[in-house]
């Protein structure tokens, strides 16, 4: 079986020197571009299987690149960024970035955001429609929400928020992306409809509703359906 | 019921000329000596005073107001009624008013009597404070009673003046009569004024030749003389009364003058109070608009050749932009007098010189857009000198206040280099390290070495990143970089997050208490987030493995948050300490800290509008509490779409 291949498109030589020998080491193949350019480049000449992309580039605004790979691309796009950038996160995010990492990261939480991005990628939206996560499992094909085996009555307007999490599970979702799912144009802005609705979701699934298992807050991002509780994203 | 007199106001009766401002001075120490709170009056009489000198009385009781007088402006028929009204009213505890030692011997019987009058009447004793100069007195326009009042005082004079004239000449045949009319015409002349005096005369020419022709007739040789001696007479009296008016009008122009100058002062003792130009105007605005009936604004040079007003309130007229305006200075004004304003469109101009040319304009807009009458041009261009001067001190504070604030930026900045190079280095010295023995001794080192070496390389640079991410969210906190953007949301929302975070990083026995039905809160998110994350983590590192607690329920208006430890707690001094930047309990110094994360939580938790303190635990510990606003109501959830999914 073919390795899938990575592209890392980052200027800043001291993170390449720690991405490139992390992911070889599990196997990736590599791909190393230094510019938006050149990593526009690349990515039309490998049609690499992922790539991880750095918001701050010396040429050309990271969010560009984004747009013009993703302009013919399906591949999962990973965003690199800094603090304090909450705003490019969530600008990245909507326009068709699968996920971001927030520098400095750990090699953990790296590989375990790149495994659940070309997870997503390998299968098909209709196939596996059951989703499982600890004692939460939910039958996408039959709309039915367990924990730990008890069904979960929910309302629709519940259903859907969940079922617009699970079609991301393990990747972040922002809060434009899931009014416009569950609410329709008439959702936007009303990141508090979001709110109240993830609150009474949170109590009907989480055993405590305060320290959430399975729907994490990304504050001033949005929400993510947790997939792998307790493999740890070390620091 | 009436009030206790002894706890009344002390009332100040004021009239309007420059003397008055000894009342009002004696109001303020009388009401300082016996700390009782006062009153100041001033009595407008039909007909009573000129429109000026009502604006005198005006800026006198403003005067008093900033003195912290209460004032009352009342009308009344009589200065006595007026007075007596407001006593019954106010119960004063003691009533000052001016004495004038000096005017005629009518002024002196009028003031006694109204004294009389008023003790009668009154229950509180008076005060009466001399007064150095005669009471100012204008021309008054009489009403109808008086003008009849007048006519039979004249012709009771005229009368007992022909008739004592008459009777001398009969009895010792002194030809005493025109001499008698002369002195009549004199005494009408000073107390009712020429026209009055000529028209008496007339009268009394008449009546002589009538009365006391001989039978030759008016106009035989002996009526011509008498004529003419009469006519003498008249001239010599009419024109030592043309004198005795002169010097009236002097002193009553110095009377003016020597109110103008009080006003200066007074003036300038306001406006030296003033701490911002904006203050300034208004009081400039504010006096100019008493004085000369017009509205007033501080005109200074802004960006882009274009005027920033003040007061910034309300309509302004139009005026040209400052280049064109401000060319027309100096002597811009019409005709070559240096004291005339500049008159266009309605407004008057007056510069505010300072010493390198005009800070700005004084522009006035009387209420019928007319000029600034000529005898009032110096007062103006006084008043506007006064501006200019506040505006140049103002500029000089502020440029020191300026230098003060760089000064302590530039001290703080090298407290933050200090405390930075230190923490810095600390962790780099042990990551070289680490690194660099790793690197020499490879292969030949024990596993259990390497993997410690290889986890401390971990931890330092974890600690390195921490001190830089504070650092920073201080500064842009600071520097206002970092916008708060609020949004409802219910408190779980972030407690969850920030402990989920926490729980990633170890274990945390937090106990939390947020009651279900707490109302959601506008806040940021990631802010408050970072909030609980800092305080949580104190409270890990000082609770030493014992529990830790999180509580939350509304206020009134707020939302209150507690987080509480049993550790060793936060000794009162330090109370306020631990909230600034790079503080470290004496203690706890080189324990990795950085002496940021609660300085981080204040600025947060002011950028809410809120307040962060900490308190002594009751049973031993330290308990931080939080208070934020959550006025107001949060929007409706929306009703949900028909369409079942």
């Amino acid at each position: 079986m073919i390795q899938p291949q990575i592209l890392i498109i980052e200027d800043e030589l001291a993170l390449r020197r720690f991405l490139v020998p992390t992911l070889e080491g599990q196997g990736y193949r590599v791909e190393v571009a230094g510019t938006g350019a050149e990593g526009l480049a690349q990515a039309g000449a490998h049609n690499p299987d992922l790539v991880l992309l750095d918001l701050g580039l010396p040429d050309m605004d990271g969010l560009e690149v984004l747009r013009q790979v993703r302009a013919w691309s399906r591949k999962p796009i990973l965003i690199l960024s800094a603090r304090h950038q909450e705003e490019a996160k969530v600008a990245a995010l909507d326009l068709g970035a699968d996920d971001y990492l927030t520098k400095p990261f750990g090699a953990a939480e790296l590989l375990a955001r790149i495994r659940v991005a070309l997870r997503h990628a390998a299968r098909p939206a209709q196939e596996s429609p059951v989703l499982a996560c600890g004692a939460l499992s939910l039958d996408l094909e039959r709309r039915e929400v367990t924990v730990e085996g008890v069904p979960v009555r929910l309302t629709p307007l519940e259903y859907r928020l969940l079922e617009a999490l699970a079609r991301r599970a393990g990747q972040v979702a922002t809060h434009a992306q899931l009014l416009n799912e569950v609410w329709g144009p008439a959702g936007a802005g009303q990141t508090h409809y979001l709110r109240i609705y993830m609150g009474t979701l949170r109590r009907k699934i989480e055993p405590d509703p305060t320290r959430p298992r399975y729907l994490l807050t990304e504050p001033s991002i949005g929400y993510r359906l947790e997939m792998e509780t307790g493999s740890g994203r070390g620091e | 019921m009436t009030p206790d007199p002894a706890a009344g106001p002390i009332l100040v009766a004021l009239g309007s000329d420059a003397r008055s401002l000894r009342l009002v001075h004696a109001g303020v120490r009388l009401a300082g000596e016996r700390g009782r709170p006062w009153l100041v009056a001033h009595v407008e009489v039909p007909g009573g005073e000129t429109p000026e000198e009502s604006d005198q009385a005006r800026a006198w009781l403003q005067e008093a107001s900033e003195l912290g007088a209460e004032i009352a402006w009342v009308k009344a028929p009589t200065v006595v009624a007026g007075l007596v009204g407001l006593a019954r009213r106010r119960a004063p505890s003691q009533v000052v008013l001016g004495l004038a030692r000096t005017g005629g011997p009518w002024d002196r019987l009028e003031s006694a009597r109204m004294r009389d009058r008023l003790a009668h009447d009154l229950d509180a004793p008076i005060l009466a404070v001399p007064l150095d100069a005669e009471a100012a007195r204008g021309p008054r326009p009489a009403g109808l009673g008086e003008r009849l009042g007048t006519v039979a005082a004249l012709a009771v004079i005229l009368a007992l003046a022909g008739i004592f004239g008459a009777s001398l000449a009969e009895a010792v045949g002194f030809p005493g009569l025109v001499g008698m009319y002369a002195l009549a015409a004199w005494f009408i002349h000073r107390r009712w004024g020429l026209a009055t005096a000529l028209a008496a005369s007339g009268v009394a020419t008449a009546l002589c030749a009538l009365l006391f022709a001989s039978p030759s007739g008016p106009y035989g040789a002996g009526g011509w003389m008498r004529l003419a001696s009469f006519a003498a007479s008249l001239g010599g009296v009419l024109l030592l009364g043309g004198l005795v008016e002169r010097l009236r009008q002097e002193s009553r122009s110095g009377r003016v003058a020597q109110a103008e100058s009080v006003l200066l002062m007074l003036l300038g003792r306001t406006l030296s109070r003033c701490s911002t130009a904006e203050e300034a105007a208004a009081v400039l605005s504010q006096r100019v608009a008493g004085l000369f009936r017009a509205e007033a604004w501080m005109l200074l040079p802004g960006e882009g050749d274009a005027w920033r007003r003040l007061p910034a309130q309300g309509p302004a007229p139009e005026c040209p932009p400052p280049s064109q305006l401000l060319a027309a200075f100096p002597g811009a004004g019409a005709g070559e007098d240096p004291l005339a304003p500049l008159y266009l469109g309605a407004c008057s101009y007056v510069p505010l010189g300072g010493p390198a040319g005009p800070l700005g304009l004084l522009q006035l807009r009387t209420a019928g857009g007319e000029p600034v009458p000529q005898a009032r041009w110096g007062l103006l261009q006084a008043f506007a000198t006064q501006g200019a001067l506040a505006l140049e001190r103002i500029r000089w504070v502020e440029a020191a206040q300026r230098a003060r604030v760089e000064n302590e930026t530039e001290r703080t900045r090298s407290a933050l280099l200090g405390a930075v190079s230190h923490d810095l280095r600390t962790p780099l010295a042990a990551i070289q390290g680490a690194a660099s023995s790793l690197l020499l001794t490879g292969e030949a080192m024990p596993e259990a070495s390497r993997h410690d070496l290889l986890a401390m390389i971990r931890d330092e640079s974890v600690r390195l990143a921490r001190l830089l991410g504070n650092l920073l969210d201080l500064t842009r906190l600071e520097s206002g970089v970092i916008r708060v953007r609020k949004e409802w949301q219910p408190l779980d929302e972030v407690v969850g997050a920030a402990l989920g975070r926490l729980e990633r990083q170890g274990p945390l026995p937090v106990q939390v208490h947020l009651p279900a039905e707490l109302p959601p809160v506008p806040l940021d998110g990631g802010l408050m987030e970072q909030v609980l994350l800092n305080l949580l983590a104190n409270a890990r590192i000082h609770a030493g493995g014992g529990p830790v607690g999180l509580a939350a329920w509304a206020g009134p208006d707020t939302v209150e948050l507690a987080v509480e430890d049993r550790g060793p707690g936060v000794p009162s001094e330090f109370h306020l300490r631990i909230f600034d930047k790079f503080f470290r309990m004496p203690d706890r110094q080189g324990d990795g800290g950085t002496g940021l994360g609660l300085a981080i939580c204040d600025a947060i938790v002011k950028a809410h509008g809120g307040r962060i303190w900490v308190e002594d635990r009751e049973g031993g510990g330290a308990r931080f509490r939080i208070s934020l606003p959550a006025g107001g109501a949060p929007p409706l959830p929306p009703l949900a779409p028909e369409t079942a999914p």
